[in-house]
């Protein structure tokens, strides 16, 4: 991905506690992004410092299809060690079997979704 | 109020950003539906207050943040539940339980003062976090104004889908109607028994990200990156806050 590592380097200063830091990758990332991309990157982030929040604070479920497309996704990349993985209930057999069938059709949706976010 | 401004920040900033921000302000200092203007900004204030707190840093740096007690270094304007929610929200949001969620509202503070108060923080940390990644220092808060809560509380909204009421999936009935519309994720839905933190929630996300509703369609993007990177930037906010969601 452009720019992915630059990105991924604003992100962690700027959730991180340490501001010469966030000074260093701010000075860095700047020029390699341009001024338009950085200041949308740290909108961006910004944007998701608020959005974890209300996720967590209500203790909402994940979406029904979401849930339903992600369930190998999430144990792969141990996502349902994270406490709010308490709040999307356990699929029952029904929701399970329809999430192993439909294995196959998320990974190809995931590779399509991949290809339609890119410019 | 003074209007917003990054005329200090080193690059330019999109003008739809102040824009969003000043009108965020501006809620920020009125009345709300279960706090006062002045209230609300007492919220803000001890939002960024929170990263101060030596309670606060005890508990994100221990293995539960449940196994360390003591008292919040707070402005002392709050109820003690009030300054606790804040605190936690702020500082370690990822490790919030739904026994500390019930615990809190025990403790008297009201489902919706409750939300409404999630709302106004989620806006402070959002915008401060805007702010320190540009290098720029954080917006004086705004002067309160003066008038009672509408204590106004939607309803259609109903218990059950998520520690909180909201209002169900599907166009809202009646004064919500403006809300949302069809595809709308949960994250959207769940201040929703705070119609306006919605609104404000919707007017952010906005200047900031997407539309909530043109999330699910990948081709959707704003601005100078690719949706992938946004999606990137997205994901890793969301592990590093440790965000099942």
């Amino acid at each position: 991905m452009l720019h992915g590592e630059t990105l991924l380097a604003l992100a962690d200063a700027m959730v991180g506690d340490d501001a010469d830091a966030l000074a260093r990758v701010r000075d860095g990332a700047s020029p390699k992004l341009g001024p338009v991309a950085f200041v949308d990157a740290v909108a961006v982030v910004s944007n998701f410092e608020r959005m974890v929040r209300i996720a967590d604070a209500t203790g909402i479920p994940l979406d029904g299809r979401l849930e339903l497309m992600t369930q190998d996704l999430r144990q792969e990349l141990g996502l349902e060690r994270f406490g709010a993985a308490a709040n999307t209930p356990q699929p029952g057999l029904g929701r399970r079997a329809a999430g192993r069938v439909l294995r196959p059709l998320a990974r190809g949706a995931l590779r399509v979704v991949g290809r339609v976010s890119r410019r | 109020m003074t209007p917003l401004s990054y005329a200090a920040a080193a690059l330019p900033v999109r003008p739809d950003l102040p824009a969003a921000h000043e009108r965020a302000w501006t809620r920020l200092a009125a009345p709300g539906a279960w706090w006062t203007g002045a209230e609300r900004v007492s919220i803000a204030a001890e939002c960024r207050n929170a990263w101060r707190c030596a309670v606060c840093r005890e508990r994100k740096a221990s293995l539960s943040p449940y196994a360390v007690s003591g008292v919040h270094a707070d402005l002392g304007a709050l109820p003690e539940p009030a300054v606790d929610a804040i605190h936690r929200i702020t500082t370690d949001p990822g490790r919030v339980s739904r026994a500390w969620f019930e615990r809190t509202l025990q403790a008297g503070l009201d489902e919706g003062a409750y939300v409404e108060l999630v709302g106004v923080v989620v806006t402070v940390v959002s915008v401060d976090s805007f702010c320190r990644g540009l290098g720029v220092p954080p917006h004086p808060l705004p002067e309160p104004l003066a008038g009672p809560p509408s204590r106004y509380r939607p309803a259609a909204a109903r218990p059950g889908e998520a520690w909180v009421a909201m209002l169900p999936a599907g166009r809202p009935p009646g004064a919500e109607a403006d809300l949302w519309g069809p595809g709308i994720p949960n994250v959207a839905r769940a201040l929703s028994l705070v119609p306006d933190e919605v609104r404000t929630l919707k007017d952010l996300t906005r200047a900031h990200y997407l539309e909530p509703e043109q999330v699910v369609d990948p081709r959707n993007r704003r601005g100078a990156l690719d949706r992938m990177q946004m999606e990137l930037l997205a994901g890793r906010v969301s592990a590093l806050r440790e965000c099942f969601y």
